[in-house]
């Protein structure tokens, strides 16, 4: 479980006289629940992604708490990372190493015993569908390989919370299937927590049992997707995001906040 | 530990895996040795062979039956020289000065009327300058032999001539000069171990912020500083091995030198190879801290191959001030990084044993540095990551 209380984070742009603060994030604050699918939407620069660094013990937080599984994450980083799986927004490979190769990498940095890793990765590649890939070097992967070997890599010490950075980033309308297959067999046989942050309301539709809307770096609405859709009055999912999201203002001009 | 432990593996495998980048680094680095040995021991036989050689290139010495007579008699074979010697000379083809006899030497000899001969060379043909010298003092030998028999003849004693005696005495022997070639072998060793270490030091740092791949290696319960320990470990493991190589590289080397002067002057055993390697297995540690702290900060491998070349810069014109410094060794060399190393290793080239100061004083250095180096990269990991 992961509980996020009024996260705030400023950001200093440039030097000396050019300085400028970003309010990246300013009061975040929801819970996830085991076994659940949570969805962080929000437009574009809408502070998901510092949120979830700063989850991931990446960033600290001005002001605000994190609380994984009982864990805090300021006063211990180590240990609440070793209770969640991150794929971050950055989600680099190895190109001279294989696929598994790659994998066996972060098993090592998080303590998994050899012999546990090696069955893992097995397990892991059998979920995401991923087998043929496993001796290959990832040099040349296509997006959907990257993603699967990225996120087996987050996964390899069975964590029981996961926290996915816009995970469908680039993929195929095939490979996005395939991870919303992944990740509800995750939850449903395994019970795992899990939060990812998207902009793109067909998948929070098909995949989240609980929304959390984010914009201008807070939290602005939480529920079920139905809830969300009674509360504004909107039977389409689009106009109940849209008239969270943005100001009136914003809607009139069409544009997505900065 | 365990994580730097597992970063050091990684980062070891990975860096061997990158075969091309390796693979130019070792040829250029194990290579070396030889072919430099091989370079100035052709030049050192070069200068040797003309020195034993006692030859004279003469243009018109049918003119001079005398002057040969005299040259001869000095042991000296008189060849012509070759045609259009003046260009030759100039393209520093030609390698001695040529002595020109005009047609009338001999009759203005007998006459008294002092014959012109001119010596030949170019002062930008260094190779053919060395030899004019020689040949002006066999000229004043001549002069001087045909002046005590003039002189000889009217019944003037020969001392009236010479109120002091001179003599030369030149304390280098003709291979010395070329032989302090040798010396630069440090030089090149040194910068084999930078080379080495550099691709990987930039592709464990900057490279890691280029691929997006250090943001989730953060998102570990490993410590930053476990972390860059064990990516520092892979990258100074590299830089040593290229150390050890190019070290060893020169004992076979050895069986090449053309010349028996610098065969005798570069003793270079496995005692001489083992001091190197004290020497510059800790400066290899602190150059791959150095080059990480320098490639940390940048974004991309390209943008940190520029930066780096400021070190490569720096550590190449380190060896300059022991050249440049009139005073000689001064005590602050040791203190500093790179020419401390060089320092010692041309001590260790010259016979001289190293002390235990010696050595302590830069591998105390090279340990601060790279310490200081490696906190750094620490405490910039996670800003690096995110930015």
């Amino acid at each position: 479980m992961i509980e996020v209380q009024g996260l705030a984070k400023r950001f200093v742009q440039g030097r000396g006289r050019r300085a400028r603060t970003v309010q990246a994030v300013d009061g975040v604050s929801f819970t996830a629940a085991d076994g659940r699918i949570t969805g962080l939407l929000g437009p574009n620069g809408a502070g998901k992604t510092t949120t979830l660094r700063m989850v991931a013990a990446l960033v600290v937080p001005d002001a605000g708490r994190v609380v994984v599984d009982g864990v805090d994450v300021a006063a211990r980083p180590a240990a609440a990372l070793a209770r969640m799986g991150v794929l971050s927004d950055a989600r680099g490979l190895y190109a001279r190493l294989t696929a598994r190769e790659n994998i066996l990498y972060y098993a090592r940095l998080h303590g998994v015993p050899d012999e546990a890793a090696r069955q893992r990765v097995e397990q892991l590649a059998h979920t995401l569908e991923m087998r043929p890939l496993l001796d290959r070097r990832t040099e040349g992967f296509s997006q959907g390989e990257r993603m699967k070997t990225a996120l087996a890599r987050a996964l390899i010490h069975d964590p029981p919370n996961i926290i996915l950075d816009e995970p469908t980033n680039g993929l195929d309308v095939l490979a996005t299937r395939a991870l919303r297959a992944a990740l509800r067999r995750l939850r449903d046989e395994q019970g795992k927590c899990i939060v990812f942050s998207t902009h793109i309301m067909q998948e929070v539709e098909r995949l989240c049992d609980q929304v959390v809307v984010v914009s201008h770096g807070r939290t602005v609405a939480s529920g079920t997707v139905a809830e969300l859709a009674a509360r504004t009055g909107h039977r389409d999912f689009e106009e109940t995001f849209v008239s969270l999201a943005f100001t009136a203002d914003e809607q009139a001009h069409g544009e997505a906040p900065r | 530990m365990r994580a730097a432990l597992a970063v050091f593996r990684k980062e070891l495998l990975d860096a061997l895996r990158d075969r091309r980048t390796l693979l130019m680094v070792l040829l250029s680095s194990v290579a070396m040795g030889p072919v430099v040995l091989v370079l100035i021991s052709t030049l050192v036989s070069g200068v040797e062979r003309r020195a034993e050689a006692r030859e004279v290139l003469v243009v018109g010495i049918e003119h001079a039956p005398t002057l040969r007579n005299f040259l001869e008699r000095q042991t000296y074979t008189v060849k012509a020289a070759p045609a259009g010697y003046e260009q030759l000379l100039k393209d520093s083809q030609l390698a001695d000065p040529v002595l020109v006899i005009g047609a009338e030497f001999e009759r203005e000899l007998a006459r008294g009327e002092a014959p012109l001969v001119e010596v030949v060379g170019s002062s930008a043909n260094t190779r053919a300058q060395g030899g004019v010298g020689r040949m002006l003092s066999l000229l004043r030998g001549f002069n001087r032999e045909q002046a005590v028999l003039r002189l000889a003849v009217r019944g003037v004693s020969v001392d009236a001539l010479e109120a002091i005696q001179v003599e030369e005495r030149d304390l280098a022997s003709p291979a010395t000069r070329a032989a302090q070639l040798a010396f630069m072998v440090p030089f090149f060793v040194l910068m084999a171990v930078l080379y080495g270490a550099l691709t990987a030091a930039l592709d464990t740092t900057a490279g890691e912020r280029e691929r997006g791949s250090l943001e989730p290696l953060l998102m570990n319960p490993a410590t930053p500083l476990a972390l860059t320990v064990g990516k520092w470990a892979a990258v100074a493991c590299v830089g040593m091995l290229i150390a050890v190589l190019s070290c060893f590289s020169f004992l076979p080397g050895q069986w090449l030198l053309r010349s028996e002067t610098l065969a005798a002057m570069f003793r270079f055993g496995p005692g001489e190879a083992g001091a190197f390697l004290l020497l510059l297995l800790p400066l290899a540690g602190a150059l791959a801290a150095l080059l990480m702290a320098v490639a940390i900060r940048c974004k991309t491998f390209k943008e940190a191959q520029a930066n780096a070349t400021i070190v490569v810069l720096v550590v190449s014109m380190l060896p300059l001030v022991g050249f440049l410094n009139q005073g000689g060794e001064a005590p602050w060399h040791l203190w500093v990084p790179a020419l401390a190393q060089i320092t010692l290793m041309g001590r260790v080239l010259k016979g001289e044993a190293l002390g235990a100061v010696d050595v302590g004083v830069p591998l105390i250095v090279s340990a601060l540095l790279a310490a200081a180096c490696l906190l750094y990269v620490a405490r910039m990991l996670r800003a690096a990551a995110v930015k």
